[in-house]
């Protein structure tokens, strides 16, 4: 009648954390969407925004419409609407239609992640157990999308993230039929029937706002490191795996670590503790963005997983409070990228604007045969205009190297140090992004901390 | 270890971790690692060492730059970057709303300035300074903005202009 209970439960938590791994599974992919349709930072924000606003606003509805119709079906139904979705996603070739797409995507992603919820106590046998799986599951989603992202948009292409989604939302929905088809021939739940509880507000507010910071974290340090720094799409991916991979290290920080509270808080710490570190990278090296990254991965495996735990224990049904845990989590990633994309949008084009600046002074101030700096500056502007709102790529503005040692060294030194002030200004830019993470960040303590008193 | 003691120690590990990474990372320069700031071109900066004509003419552009910038109320990088092809020039006077004339009239204007703090660094006699004085008063813009990108040609000509008396010219250079 049903798949074994082990096969469905990897189905469900794979269809969990293919849902929540889309927040993020595209951050990687930016810049060459970026580029591709031919649009600004601020409009590819929305590739992200749009999935994570619609996410939010749908989760709860959707949770309803599971009730209503059975768990089973709504989540088979969403499964397949989220594969089309996803199709339709990687066919796009205009910023339009991918943000449309993507908000489809997000409609049946919220069906899907919902309706799982209820249905995983069946395959694990309690309430509890189920709630721990379902949270690690999509905190495990959201911490690889982006370095599966990451690598899938160099290896293939950025279209790639999408296509390959629709087979595994299929693979995963399969087990999901047989429990549809048993809907079908025997009433709705009665579940439905029973009064829906008031939602932990706390625990939600808490979520909203660790998730916010969580945001940050990922999509400001991934376009750091391929706008920026200049990374490949997999370069990045593999730097940034740090952070999932010290997200699966923190998940084995169980209950037997403290309370839900202290799991809450701790996590929250090292969030904000990470984007401060992140805030304050003393050069552009990639292996000074580790630290602060196995702080953040250890931080929001266990905040995510003990918040959504608080908000959903003890409370029915549990399509509705996870709805709930959905719709915070990702209007607080939605919140988070709305606020911030102006902050850094304005400082990568100040910054810039400096960064220019510093290049020229080092130019004009270098030691080297004015023929060639006249050379060099000519060459430099070109290269400026050429770039519009990015920070410029100077190598090529010093090719060919003169063929005499004494102007090669000097024009070698020359690059480097002009490479260093475009370094200097590319972390530099994303400072206050980082530490307006970190100020998020500590700012779901307050809820974490009145949670204490007035609802735990 | 009670629950409650273990969830404390977890806070204040996360506590410790987060605070040793912030401070090691200030310690290290966080707090500074940002690009140079362009310098005042108001301001008078020291006149470099130079050595023979090439550099007498390299500081001598420097110097003009700076002059011209601080005419204009923009920095020398921002300038020497508009200097640098025609197509710059206009992109710049487009956007400081700026004619040809304004533009001409702070470059003669610093070109003058670098000739003074050449005369006064004793980079320049004042034999020299002064028929180049004249000269850069009444150049036409174009080249103007020859003579601040490279102002080698400039004290060349000037060694042609002198006849057999040009030769004298590096004499005059420290």
């Amino acid at each position: 009648m049903s798949a074994p209970p082990r096969p469905r439960l990897a189905a469900l938590a794979i269809a969990v954390g293919l849902v929540l791994a889309d927040s993020s599974i595209v951050v990687l992919a930016l810049p060459q969407i970026y580029r591709e349709l031919d649009t600004s930072v601020a409009g590819v924000t929305w590739v992200l925004v749009s999935f994570n606003l619609v996410m939010a606003l749908a989760a709860v509805p959707a949770a309803h419409l599971a009730r209503r119709i059975g768990p089973g079906r709504a989540a088979a139904i969403g499964l397949a609407v989220f594969a089309g979705a996803g199709v339709a996603c990687g066919l796009s070739e205009q910023l339009g239609t991918l943000v449309a797409a993507r908000c489809v995507q997000a409609l049946g992603g919220a069906a899907a992640v919902t309706a799982v919820l209820e249905l995983l106590p069946a395959a694990v046998g309690s309430e509890r157990r189920a709630v721990a799986v379902w949270a690690t599951a999509g905190a495990t989603g959201a911490a690889l999308g982006p370095a599966l992202g990451g690598l899938l948009t160099e290896l293939v292409s950025w279209q790639s993230i999408f296509l390959i989604q629709a087979p595994i939302a299929i693979a995963a929905g399969i087990p999901v039929l047989a429990v549809a088809r048993h809907e079908a021939s025997t009433a709705v739940v009665s579940a439905e029937l029973r009064r829906t509880g008031r939602p932990h507000l706390l625990a939600n507010a808490a979520l909203a706002l660790v998730s916010s910071a969580i945001a940050a974290a990922l999509f400001l340090l991934v376009l750091l490191l391929i706008e920026g720094w200049r990374l490949s799409p997999i370069g990045a991916a593999i730097v940034v795996s740090a952070m999932p991979l010290a997200a699966l290290l923190g998940s084995r920080i169980g209950p037997r670590a403290g309370s839900e509270r202290a799991r809450a808080a701790a996590g929250a710490i090292l969030v904000a503790g990470g984007l401060g570190g992140l805030a304050l990278l003393p050069n552009a090296n990639v292996a000074l963005t580790l630290p602060p990254q196995v702080l953040v991965g250890v931080g929001l495996a266990l905040v995510l997983s003990a918040l959504t735990e608080t908000a959903l224990m003890g409370r029915a049904p549990q399509a509705i409070h996870g709805g709930w845990t959905i719709s915070a989590r990702h209007a607080g990633v939605a919140v988070g990228l709305i606020v911030l994309t102006p902050v850094f949008t304005h400082d990568i084009a100040q910054q810039r604007h400096d960064a220019i600046d510093a290049a020229t002074a080092v130019v004009l101030d270098g030691r080297v045969d004015p023929l060639l700096k006249l050379r060099l500056a000519q060459r430099l502007e070109q290269r400026l205009e050429g770039e519009k709102g990015k920070v410029p790529t100077i190598g090529p503005a010093f090719e060919p190297l003169p063929s005499d040692p004494g102007d090669r060294a000097d024009l070698v030194r020359l690059r480097g140090e002009l490479q260093d002030q475009l370094d200097r200004a590319a972390t530099h830019a994303f400072s206050p992004s980082f530490g307006l993470g970190a100020l998020l960040g500590i700012l779901a303590l307050i809820p974490i901390g009145l949670a204490r008193r007035v609802e735990l | 270890m009670n629950p409650r003691s273990r969830g404390g120690a977890l806070v204040a590990a996360a506590v410790v971790a987060s605070l040793a990474l912030v401070l090691a990372y200030l310690a290290a320069g966080g707090a500074s690692y940002e690009p140079a700031q362009a310098q005042n071109p108001c301001e008078q900066r020291p006149w470099r060492e130079t050595e023979g004509l090439q550099e007498l003419a390299e500081q001598f552009s420097l110097s003009a730059l700076d002059g011209a910038a601080c005419k204009l109320g923009v920095s020398r990088e921002t300038l020497a970057r508009a200097l640098a092809t025609p197509a710059s020039r206009e992109r710049f006077a487009r956007r400081y709303g700026l004619s040809d004339a304004d533009v001409a009239r702070a470059v003669r204007a610093g070109l003058l300035r670098a000739v003074d703090e050449a005369e006064r660094a004793g980079a320049l006699s004042p034999l020299l300074a002064a028929p180049l004085r004249a000269t850069l008063r009444r150049i036409p813009i174009e080249q103007a903005i020859e003579l601040i990108q490279n102002a080698e040609s400039l004290l060349d000509s000037l060694q042609s202009f002198l006849g057999p008396a040009g030769g004298l010219i590096e004499q005059f250079l420290p």
